[in-house]
């Protein structure tokens, strides 16, 4: 299983190649007009606030490069094991799935899918819990058009 | 700052439209159930029904998320006695106490105890609250940007250092939700600012998506690993037995001191009833006569973390009302609640919309006395609720989060947010970041980044002027205090306990 430093060190410096390429992008904020001589530049509070989460990560990095763990996850996994991240990933996947169904098509098809989706891929295999989801699907969608007037589209 | 009898019946007579009722008590019973479920705390309940409250009158809107914030707090409880997995953070204290009494066969008496303390709390809270936010909003009317920048400071840099192990990673979260509130329009001058192109994203990155994502979806995918867990446990023991006058009037000092240990706690901006809850715990140990009793199933051990999280509420919606800085997680999603009823709370609604403010301190009032007659009917029934399997929570939850999202926006792209904000949760969660950083982050970065940008005009470059705040220099106080007082009084100790064995 992937460890917590592993996935830290991976993730900071990822958050500083986001924070680098922000930084850049915020000088090209144009204040047109004469605003642009008031006050401090628009790019001031963002570059701060990304030069502190750059700062903030090499000592994260520094952490676990040096020490191997930041507070308690010494040793410690990312996933309890290889089930719990099949099952986490599967139903983020699921979720962007359906979200891309419903941007795509429309909303029943997504609606239709959502649950039985998920619990597939949660390992679920009692069908009644796949007929269950449906039902609550149903109930969602009657609550949502008929008590609250909302348009799923 | 009384605002007069009219208003207060004004206020009564809002609470009491049947539609206001049935929400009241309605909010009660969900908040009592999402409590319940393992993993869904406060914030997400206030997150999963907030777009439901958008077809609400304001104060109908805001009573239903005061029913549900409270409700749920004291549902943890419910299961952290039960099976010893606390259904809220707020819970986890009591689950060593309560646990062991509900597996020695008492689980009627320890939940008699937790509500019962969850009520007295509740309404002291409520009865601060009532006192102190009028006189803190004609203060905090006075504020300029330098006292504002100030308590934003306190309650981000307080959170970040209770939030989680890792101070750097606190303060990592903690920065990236503020500076994800920099995208959008620039309110002082109008710049775009990391628009892409997209019209979407002038007004900034929604607030509401952003924390329903970042609490609700995070969670569901959190849930989903764990997902074929069984949870069984002996419902034989679920019948409440309320505690006694005498039983009452011998834990008086520590339901007292609970109780204002959970309100000032929850009035600090950031800190939140997991917090208080372990305070008045290991308070409670501390001052007692019999220490050794606790953790073995003892009334106080209940009573104490009970008492102080449910107590949190009120004094939470102090700063949250009077200065627009939530004292808690969930009272940030409150505040989204508020922006999106067009109300923005700070010291101004006092005196635009002071029906408003009775309205909730009347409302907080009978939400406590209400829970403890709900809470006698449905502590049963909401305790079978546990058994939910969380293969049905995941898609429902999910599938919620994003009507709830389009119905209020009628946007893919509000969608999308939610989305991604569910992923970076996730994502940061995994990786042993707490959320409670990012979402006070998110919601305090306007406030912080423009009350710096005016404070730094206002001094000219002059640091003398910029520290020119009796007000914000007292708060730069009380945070060096909070953060260096424990270190520099262990420090004193140990130098004088030296001393002495030098002696």
């Amino acid at each position: 299983m992937i460890t917590q430093r592993a996935a830290n060190i991976a993730f900071n410096i990822l958050v500083i190649v986001a924070a680098v390429f922000f930084a850049l992008e915020a000088e090209t904020f144009q204040t047109s007009g004469l605003l642009a001589s008031t006050g401090l530049p628009s790019k001031f509070f963002p570059q701060l606030m990304l030069a502190f989460i750059g700062l903030c990560s090499v000592i994260v990095i520094g952490a676990y490069v040096f020490r191997g763990f930041a507070g308690t996850d010494k040793g410690a996994s990312v996933f309890e094991d290889g089930g719990a991240a099949r099952r986490g990933l599967l139903v983020l996947a699921v979720a962007v799935a359906c979200y891309l169904v419903w941007s795509l098509w429309s909303f029943i098809p997504m609606l239709i899918l959502i649950g039985p989706a998920c619990a597939l891929a949660m390992g679920v295999r009692s069908p009644w819990m796949y007929v269950s989801l449906l039902v609550m699907s149903g109930i969602v969608y009657l609550v949502f058009t008929q008590l609250l007037n909302v348009q799923l589209t | 700052m009384f605002a007069g009898f009219d208003v207060v019946a004004q206020s009564i007579g809002q609470l009491a439209e049947p539609i206001t009722l049935a929400l009241l008590v309605g909010g009660i019973v969900l908040g009592l159930i999402i409590g319940v479920l393992p993993g869904l705390g406060p914030p997400i309940a206030i997150a999963l029904a907030l777009p439901f409250t958008f077809h609400l009158e304001p104060i109908a809107a805001i009573i239903l998320l005061l029913g549900i914030y409270s409700a749920a707090i004291y549902g943890g409880s419910i299961s952290a006695i039960a099976v010893g997995i606390p259904g809220t953070g707020a819970a986890i204290a009591t689950v060593q106490d309560g646990n062991k009494m509900f597996k020695a066969g008492k689980g009627g008496e320890a939940l008699g105890l937790s509500l019962t303390g969850s009520i007295i709390g509740g309404l002291f809270s409520v009865i601060c609250l009532a006192f102190i936010a009028p006189i803190l909003a004609t203060v905090a009317i006075k504020f300029g940007p330098r006292e504002f920048l100030a308590i934003s400071v306190f309650g981000l840099v307080v959170v970040v250092r209770v939030a989680g192990e890792s101070l750097s990673k606190g303060l990592l979260v903690g920065a990236l939700g503020i500076f994800l509130t920099t995208w959008g329009l620039d309110e002082l001058n109008g710049t775009e600012r990391y628009t892409f192109g997209s019209y979407h994203l002038y007004e900034g990155i929604p607030l509401v998506p952003f924390l329903v994502g970042v609490f609700a979806v995070s969670e569901v995918l959190i849930g989903a690993e764990r997902a074929l867990q069984k949870l069984d446990f002996d419902q034989t023991s679920l019948t409440v037995k309320l505690p006694g006058w005498g039983k009452l009037m011998k834990m008086k000092d520590v339901l007292f001191r609970s109780s204002a240990l959970g309100t000032v706690i929850g009035i600090i901006p950031g800190e939140g009833a997991a917090v208080a809850a372990f305070f008045a715990y290991s308070e409670a140990k501390r001052r007692s006569k019999t220490p050794e009793k606790f953790g073995t199933g003892h009334d106080e051990g209940i009573v104490a973390p009970e008492t102080a999280n449910n107590a949190t509420v009120g004094g939470a919606l102090v700063p949250t009302l009077t200065l627009g800085v939530p004292g808690s997680p969930a009272a940030a999603v409150l505040l989204g609640a508020f922006l999106i009823h067009g109300l923005a709370p700070g010291p101004k609604l006092f005196a635009e919309r002071p029906d408003m403010m009775y309205a909730i301190f009347i409302g907080l009032f009978i939400i406590n006395i209400l829970m403890m007659v709900i809470g006698l009917m449905a502590i049963r029934f909401a305790a079978k609720l546990i058994q939910v399997p969380t293969t049905f929570i995941v898609p429902t939850v999910l599938l919620l989060s994003f009507v709830g999202i389009f119905s209020v926006s009628h946007s893919f792209f509000n969608v999308g947010v939610l989305l991604g904000a569910g992923i970076l949760g996730y994502v940061v969660r995994k990786l042993g970041y707490s959320i409670a950083p990012l979402s006070i982050g998110f919601v305090l970065g306007p406030i912080l980044e423009n009350s710096l940008r005016q404070s730094l005009v206002i001094a000219d470059g002059s640091v003398g002027e910029f520290f020119n705040t009796p007000i914000g220099l007292g708060i730069y106080a009380a945070l060096a205090l909070t953060i260096f007082g424990g270190p520099l009084a262990g420090w004193v100790k140990n130098k004088m306990f030296q001393r002495a064995e030098d002696a």
